[in-house]
């Protein structure tokens, strides 16, 4: 019953998210509050109706619908349930209306949000989420629909792949598609601040705040996929350039600049054009992500089935994504000219448009690799595949010079800076820098990525590591706060500041993780039980892994052959650890279970490659050969700190309003540089964290003990 | 039951996206008075200017030339911001005249975000030492009216200032 109502619900969404588009634009234009409350409600039935459709799925997939060819497609009757719950997002077809129902979600959250702010931008931020949701309906509807049945009913469905049959699976692709949906909502206030006219600074703070949550959603979905990859994929590696993996990273990448120029328009009151080029372009590059994956136009782990109609329907909408923007941006362009220019090519303002050109410049090269294969075989008819080492060495350049820059801004001063001052702040993070460069390579590190990862890595910690020792130290002194507590306020009254800095730490230390791959270590052996292998860690220790014998288990959708292997370093027994290799039921498939051994500095990661022919026909040893493939990956984990360092640091970034106290009554002196803490709670500029780079608590107290 | 459920939930998602229609409910469509104008995000734009090159300064980022010379540049961005916000409270003031009655009696000046006056002393403080010239010779920093020392380099204010006018929000500083 559920899936039937599921479908209707699916079906009339349509004729109210358009009903709902035109009453948004109609009661904006006439000013006509009634239409525009229609218009909102439509939004909050919309989703309502999606969250019906997407249970309709779910429950299908629970009671093993299989006349359903979705549910026979992605399911089995032997498959887990969790599985069958993420369902949902297996397949091409309840993916597009698992996005939709996230983008539903977004769109009531703001549209709640926004229920007594920003009404004159409402009406068209109401419209442009419709608009946006109806294109989604109607290619769930009309292309890829969930709920077609087939005209007879299997016994059994195909099963899921066996690589989405992982844990990962719950959890990386709804955090990818909130990311890349939420992106959504700053394009519609986008939108609807060209629409009305209104390009005054309020959208820029909306739109700041919602890029931030969409960042955090997709870096965390990227990390997730990174990880994903790394456990079941079985190659070792955690990022291979593959085409959905760069369509991911485009908005990622355009979104960053987008954070870092925002805050030259919120200071400075420029940039008001590349800002608006940068939302728009952020999100057609989300739907341009979907275009790619759904498409099935380049191979890929994560693409569909090749769908023209899909793709055909995917560019138009982003060529009238596009077109539309440019016509809106080119129309207010005289509002959004800026009277004022940079200053001196030494001012943060530039470091921050160095810092965007560099990030572009990044996103450019990634997708020209992504794309050139589609281009090649338009134009010679034979397909070209650009594989990760054009991507590494276009890319480890570009990531180092940002890297610099991560050191760079925060010392350097808004407006324009002078080369004593420079030469005076930078002098000790570059010796420090080089220092650290210097030490590496007396203890043999040769390779020149690595080398300069560390040095500027150093040097970046370094500063930022003196900008916290710095304001802590003056908060401590001018309140009279021990250091901890001094930190903590620090940090807590203007978190934006703090919180991107903390976020660059996460991003040192996972470049400095990423460099760890030019270390690895690698053997292949084929064992019986009691051989051993050995391998030599970069750090100089030897692991001895000891082929104990193998077993094997049965679980409720595959067989399980478990390695054991008994594990020592130099020589000191460290325990033991598994590897698998799996045959999946549904769909018949072999897979690899990847062993990982994680310490706080590298991994041992152990892939049972290949049995023996003739494994399970006896106890004899020799039927139990198997083929190991045992690397040591250094500095691996710190990618994954990296990552939770980048999660805390945005949270705390994004955390809305929090216990500021309330403003002292006339306390306030000329002083521009005012205590933070001296605050109401409505000032969102710094209080609330949603400040800039901008001032901290520390030099408010100038000089002290200079009024009479 | 399938079908009968169905036209409950269309009934219900008609219903309720079309009773705003029938019944003259309708959102609000304008700003609200509690956020910020314009000319109010100008201001604060300028004040955090103004504290990033405090900031600079005393964090060593920026000559002291430089740190006079463009906090006088930011100080004078305050002002046209001040005076714009000015122009659009009187504006706003005269929409109100019709409310006057309830509003001006109780609210009296604009009304900006809770806690959002912490910002507005600053500025007007920042206003009134400009306009009665207390800005330091020596060091550019703005003091409050009726400050006979700079709260930021300690100097001696030329200008003998007025007396604060009662009531004003320019405090002592630190």
């Amino acid at each position: 019953m559920l899936p039937a109502i599921g479908e209707f619900a699916l079906w009339i969404s349509l004729p109210i998210t358009l009903w709902g588009a035109v009453m948004a634009f109609l009661g904006g234009r006439w000013g006509r509050g009634d239409l525009v409350l229609s218009a909102e409600r439509s939004v909050y039935a919309v989703f309502a109706l999606l969250a019906v459709a997407s249970a309709g799925i779910i429950a299908a997939f629970l009671t093993d619908r299989f006349d359903f060819w979705y549910v026979s497609n992605y399911s089995s009757r032997n498959l887990e349930t969790y599985f069958k719950v993420s369902g949902l997002w297996a397949g091409q077809r309840g993916s597009l209306l698992f996005w939709a129902l996230n983008l539903g979600f977004f769109s009531a959250l703001a549209v709640w949000l926004n229920r007594k702010k920003n009404r004159d931008l409402m009406p068209w931020v109401s419209g442009v989420l419709l608009l946006v949701i109806a294109f989604f309906i109607g290619i769930t509807l009309f292309i890829t629909p969930p709920f077609e049945r087939l005209p007879f009913t299997p016994q059994d469905g195909r099963g899921l792949n066996p690589q989405l049959q992982n844990y990962w699976m719950t959890i990386h692709p709804p955090t990818l598609y909130l990311g890349f949906t939420a992106f959504t909502i700053p394009f519609a206030f986008a939108i609807a601040s060209l629409l009305s006219g209104r390009l005054d600074a309020r959208w820029i703070e909306v739109t700041r705040k919602w890029i931030l949550t969409s960042w955090f959603f997709l870096t965390l979905g990227i990390v997730f996929g990174m990880r994903w990859a790394y456990e079941e994929l079985g190659w070792g590696g955690y990022w291979f350039w593959d085409p959905v993996e760069n369509a991911s990273l485009l908005p990622w990448i355009v979104a960053t600049a987008f954070l870092h120029s925002v805050m030259i328009q919120e200071s400075r009151g420029m940039l008001k054009i590349w800002n608006m080029a940068l939302v728009c372009l952020t999100f057609i590059m989300t739907i341009f992500a979907t275009f790619l994956t759904r498409s099935g136009l380049i191979e890929s782990v994560h693409s569909f089935a090749l769908s023209l109609e899909i793709a055909y329907a995917f560019l138009g909408f982003m060529g009238v994504t596009f077109a539309i923007s440019a016509i809106l941006i080119l129309w207010r362009l005289p509002q959004l000219r800026s009277d004022r220019q940079f200053e001196s090519f030494l001012s943060r303002e530039s470091a921050f448009l160095l810092n965007n050109l560099v990030l572009l410049g990044a996103g450019f090269a990634v997708l020209w690799g992504t794309m050139f294969p589609l281009i090649t075989e338009g134009i010679t008819g034979s397909k070209v595949s650009v594989g990760p080492p054009f991507f590494n060495q276009v890319n480890i350049p570009i990531g180092l010079m940002l890297l610099a820059l991560m050191g760079i801004g925060p010392v350097i001063a808004w407006r324009r800076a002078s080369a004593r001052n420079l030469k005076k702040n930078f002098l000790i993070p570059t010796a420090v820098g080089i220092g650290t460069g210097v030490v590496l390579w007396v203890m043999g590190v040769r390779h020149l990525y690595a080398l300069l990862t560390f040095a500027i890595g150093v040097f970046v910690l370094w500063i930022i590591a003196v900008e916290f020792w710095k304001g802590t130290r003056a908060r401590a002194r001018i309140e009279g706060e021990n250091l901890a507590i001094a930190f903590t306020h620090l940090v807590k009254r203007n978190r934006r500041r703090w919180g991107g800095y903390i976020v660059h730490v996460g991003v040192v230390v996972m470049f400095m993780g990423f460099a760890g791959a030019a270390f690895d270590r690698e053997v292949r052996q084929s064992m019986v039980p009691g051989e051993s292998v050995s391998i030599t860690s970069a750090f100089g220790h030897t692991y001895t892994l000891t082929y104990e014998g193998l077993s094997t288990a049965r679980a409720q959708n595959m067989w399980q052959w478990i390695a054991l292997m008994r594990v020592e370093r130099d020589g000191q027994p460290l325990g033991t650890m598994t590897t698998e290799r799996r045959f999946y039921e549904a769909p018949p498939q072999p897979m690899t279970e990847v062993g990982i051994r994680s310490t706080a500095f590298e991994d041992l990661y152990v892939i049972l490659s290949t049995l023996d022919e003739q494994v399970g026909m006896g106890n004899d040893p020799q039927f139990q050969r198997a083929t190991f493939q045992v690397m040591v990956n250094p500095l691996v984990p710190w990618i994954w700190y990296g990552g939770l360092i980048i999660a805390i640091g945005t949270l705390i970034a994004m955390w809305p309003g929090g216990p500021v106290p309330q403003q002292r009554a006339g306390s306030t002196g000329a002083t521009p540089g005012r205590r933070d803490d001296e605050k109401g709670p409505g000032d969102p500029g710094i209080g609330a964290g949603a400040d800039g780079d901008r001032s901290s608590a520390e030099p408010a107290r100038t000089p002290v003990g200079a009024a009479p | 039951m399938t079908f009968i459920l169905g036209i409950v939930l269309a009934t219900l998602v008609v219903f309720f996206i079309l009773h705003p229609l029938v019944s003259g409910r309708s959102a609000p469509m304008d700003r609200s008075e509690e956020e910020l104008t314009e000319a109010q995000h100008r201001k604060r734009i300028a004040l955090f200017a103004l504290r990033d090159v405090e900031y600079d300064y005393h964090a060593g980022k920026l000559d002291e030339d430089d740190y006079r010379k463009m906090k006088r540049e930011i100080a004078s961005e305050a002002l046209e911001a001040l005076a714009e916000e000015e122009q659009e409270w009187a504006a706003r003031q005269g929409r109100e005249a019709a409310e006057a009655e309830k509003r001006a009696a109780t609210n009296g000046r604009v009304a900006t975000i809770a806690g959002d006056s912490a910002v507005e002393d600053e500025i007007r403080a920042l206003r009134s030492s400009l306009k009665e010239g207390l800005i330091c010779r020596e060091c550019g920093h703005p003091n409050p009216v009726g400050s006979r020392f700079c709260s930021a380099c300690g100097s001696a204010l030329a200008a003998s200032p007025p007396a604060a006018p009662s009531g004003s929000p320019a405090g002592g500083s630190s």
